[in-house]
């Protein structure tokens, strides 16, 4: 068998806008090559404008993703305040080191906007917490060299959030179109001061 | 040995009283005196520094602690239990939350916490209950973005929209009593004279207090209250004012905050009483 | 004396023809193959080679073959359908989306590829596994064909030509060749006529045969709506409609439905289509693949 990152497949880009920040991932859950179900959405929602998408094996996007959901539900209870993009992101860090020598086989991007000095938040890391900031955009999954060469190529600075769907959009897209285990659907979030747009892209379902 | 004397020590009197907590609260009120105040833009701790005998070095004596940059804490009651809460809050900071969200607590989750450390010593086995009260002092950045409303309303009238708490962001002043319970004030003192200096407080104390009039109202408490001389030997005070930037032992660094909790020199405090 | 010298010695360019032994290998219909292509120099190349090639045994063999296809081919009353999709996979890059793996076999067969109601004649075979393997062999048989037609006068027999392709793999076996072949033809001799052959040396004659990784899936559809009387053109249809759901839940099929119908006269493409388009109208006008979202 080959990588757990590998077994699942799934794909999800985070991009910086002006004023706004957009998160995508595909819906495909596979074994190997079989595809299970095309309905498996890979961001999950922590705040009204913090957003965390998980690609990598499956069974761990499900337990990382709930033990955030506890995580952050203790959180919010203790300090009474919904948490910043920040905060979530060194919580992350911090959660995935203490599995430093038997880590869950995710990688997380978050996106979101911080309440407090109304910026753009973005931010990827790999299996065991090595927190990754970018300006411009963050790649995951099986198809993230794909990624790496759509973002590369559609992304401009200051995008506007109409502008930004559409370039997340067609970078995901094409991306997942060279990629045997990712697709079958995408989910795209465009996050804004306050407010958050959910969009279905229909791809290809091959 | 500690499965020999592993049941607590605090237990119920037949009238449903911990007997061992309200001892615990007689030490503290046998206690040397410490007081707290907050101001609107800051809070200012004070207590006596009383030495048992003149040979005593003061300046090594220390009753007012850092927990962290922007929290401190002072105590009435026994020195010794102090010394190992104020060690058992600074770790807390940093195991229960500066190593998690990266970042120091805010006021209230380290009262909480230390708290917390207080309460079990209620209920553990083999332990007996911390014999001091703690006043905690923090400024909260805040989370709430500054409406336009608000920082013209600061530049105009002088009226703050910090007031404390997580939220608005401000100052916040706190007691932890050995009980394990915790207040939040805006003026308060523990110890040997604790209510006649709470009355001489409440007279003195008014809403929109700066930090300058602080200091100046807890000394004149503490005059009232003080049993030797008062100088800067014998007066400890501690601060949670502006950012002391030249307390960082290096600059030029974009985003880098100073401490806001600091204590005040033997100097300052004389300058202080100089005014008084 | 000259004269005499002469007279009873050869001449110069007599010397010019063949050998015995020349023409023999000229006229040998099976050249020892064997003998051309360099090989590992080990003392066990098929255990070698095959420790090298088969990354089944071993994930991180240095020679990774492609192999995810979907490829079918069925008989029916009208003649053989064939079709596939035209995925080409490296990993889980998708290194094509658009390869040809159906390949016209004989030499008649030879021209244009394009979409024509006039059949072409000649055999058709399908390709799965190692690409380069199958286009190689393919090659070479449709040479064998030629050959046979030249020296036989008629054309080859799809039972003869399948046998040169499965004594070939046969005699490469375990030196990691790659290949799944249906090898498809109509024949006076025979009828409609369908063979598997692939890269172990099986060869096997049938009615209906899907291959490849997502055979399981097209062999679904294909087991539960195939009968022998079906028409022509429900025939095309439940080819197409096997081929999708393949590419559908097999992550190593997709791309373009490649469909072409055999006859006596010959092959005929019935396109070349994306299969998004025929998926989607599949979805929303038969109601079927309810198990794909279409809203948020």
């Amino acid at each position: 068998m080959g990588s757990p990152f590998d077994i699942n497949g799934g794909a999800c880009v985070a991009m910086v806008g002006k004023d706004c920040v957009a998160i995508a991932c595909d819906l495909r859950l596979g074994m190997q090559a079989l595809t299970i179900s095309n309905n498996f959405p890979k961001i999950f929602n922590y705040a009204p404008s913090t957003y965390l998408g998980l690609t990598g094996l499956a069974t761990d996007v499900n337990t990382v993703s709930d033990l955030f959901r506890y995580k952050v539900n203790m959180y919010r209870l203790r300090e009474e305040r919904h948490i910043a993009p920040q905060t979530l992101a060194n919580l992350v860090s911090s959660s995935l080191y203490e599995k430093r020598f038997g880590p869950f086989f995710v990688s997380p991007v978050i996106a979101g906007i911080n309440q407090t000095t109304g910026k753009p938040f973005i931010c990827g890391f790999d299996s065991i917490g090595c927190i990754d900031f970018a300006k411009d955009f963050i790649v995951s999954g099986t198809a993230s060299e794909q990624l790496f060469g759509t973002c590369e190529g559609l992304w401009e600075p200051d995008l506007s959030p109409e502008d930004l769907f559409e370039t997340i959009s067609q970078a995901l897209l094409a991306a997942v179109d060279r990629d045997a285990l990712s697709g079958w659907g995408a989910h795209v979030y465009i996050i804004e001061k306050d407010k958050v747009t959910q969009r279905l892209l229909k791809g290809r379902e091959d | 040995m500690a499965d020999r004397y592993s049941f607590s020590l605090t237990t119920f009197s037949p009238s449903g009283k911990l007997v061992q907590i309200e001892y615990a609260l007689n030490a503290v009120n046998q206690g040397v005196t410490a007081l707290g105040i907050k101001a609107t833009n800051g809070i200012v701790l004070a207590t006596e520094k009383k030495s048992s005998s003149p040979l005593i070095d003061p300046p090594s004596l220390s009753k007012i602690s850092l927990i962290t940059p922007d929290i401190g804490m002072v105590y009435a009651g026994m020195g010794p239990d102090y010394r190992v809460l104020v060690d058992k809050a600074r770790k807390v900071s940093h195991t229960g939350y500066k190593r998690v969200y990266n970042e120091y607590p805010p006021t209230r989750i380290l009262v909480q916490d230390v708290a917390r450390v207080v309460q079990e010593a209620t209920q553990s086995g083999g332990v007996r209950p911390y014999g001091v009260s703690l006043l905690i002092a923090g400024w909260d950045e805040g989370i709430e973005p500054e409406s336009e409303e608000a920082t013209k309303g600061l530049s105009e009238e002088k009226t703050p929209s910090k007031t404390g708490g997580i939220h608005k962001g401000g100052p916040s002043l706190y007691q932890v009593d050995p009980s394990g319970s915790y207040y939040p004030w805006k003026a308060t003192a523990i110890g040997k004279h604790a209510t006649s200096a709470k009355t001489f407080l409440e007279k003195r104390y008014t809403e929109g207090l700066e930090l300058e009039d602080a200091i100046h109202i807890a000394l004149l408490t503490l005059k009232e209250t003080i049993e030797g001389e008062m100088n800067g030997d014998t007066i400890e005070i501690g601060i949670v004012g502006p950012p002391a930037d030249h307390l960082l032992g290096y600059e030029g660094v974009e985003g880098a905050q100073g401490p806001r909790f600091r204590k005040l020199t033997k100097e300052q405090i004389e300058d202080y009483l100089t005014n008084l | 004396m000259d004269k005499l010298v002469a007279q009873y010695s050869r001449p110069q360019h007599q010397n010019e023809s063949y050998s015995e032994q020349e023409q023999q290998d000229l006229t040998e219909s099976l050249p020892p193959l064997s003998l051309k292509f360099s090989l590992p120099p080990v003392d066990n190349r098929a255990s070698f080679l095959r420790a090298m090639t088969d990354d089944h045994s071993n994930p991180s063999c240095p020679i990774k073959l492609a192999h995810g296809t979907t490829t079918l081919a069925f008989r029916f009353q009208g003649g053989i359908i064939v079709c596939t999709d035209s995925r080409a996979t490296a990993g889980n890059w998708i290194a094509s989306q658009t390869v040809k793996k159906v390949i016209p076999v004989s030499r008649l067969s030879r021209g244009e590829d394009k979409p024509s109601n006039d059949p072409t004649p000649g055999l058709l075979g399908t390709m799965a596994g190692g690409a380069a393997d199958c286009q190689y062999w393919l090659r070479y048989l449709s040479q064998q064909c030629t050959l046979h037609e030249i020296r036989h006068k008629r054309r080859i027999t799809v039972a003869a030509a399948s046998k040169i392709l499965a004594n070939l793999t046969y005699a490469y076996k375990g030196y990691g060749l790659s290949m799944g072949t249906m090898l498809c033809g109509v024949t006076p001799q025979e009828g409609p006529a369908l063979y598997y052959i692939d890269s172990d040396g099986t060869r096997l004659p049938g009615n209906l045969f899907c291959v490849g990784s997502g055979q399981t899936f097209a062999y679904g559809v294909l087991d539960s709506n195939y009968r022998y009387d079906l028409s022509v053109e429900e025939a095309l249809a439940l080819g197409r409609r096997a081929i999708l759901a393949a590419m559908h839940r097999d992550a190593y099929s997709g791309g373009f439905i490649n469909l072409y119908h055999v006859k006596e006269e010959g092959w005929v493409h019935h396109g070349f289509d994306d299969m998004n388009p025929i998926f989607w109208k599949t979805k929303l006008e038969q109601g079927e693949f309810s198990n794909v979202t279409s809203e948020l």
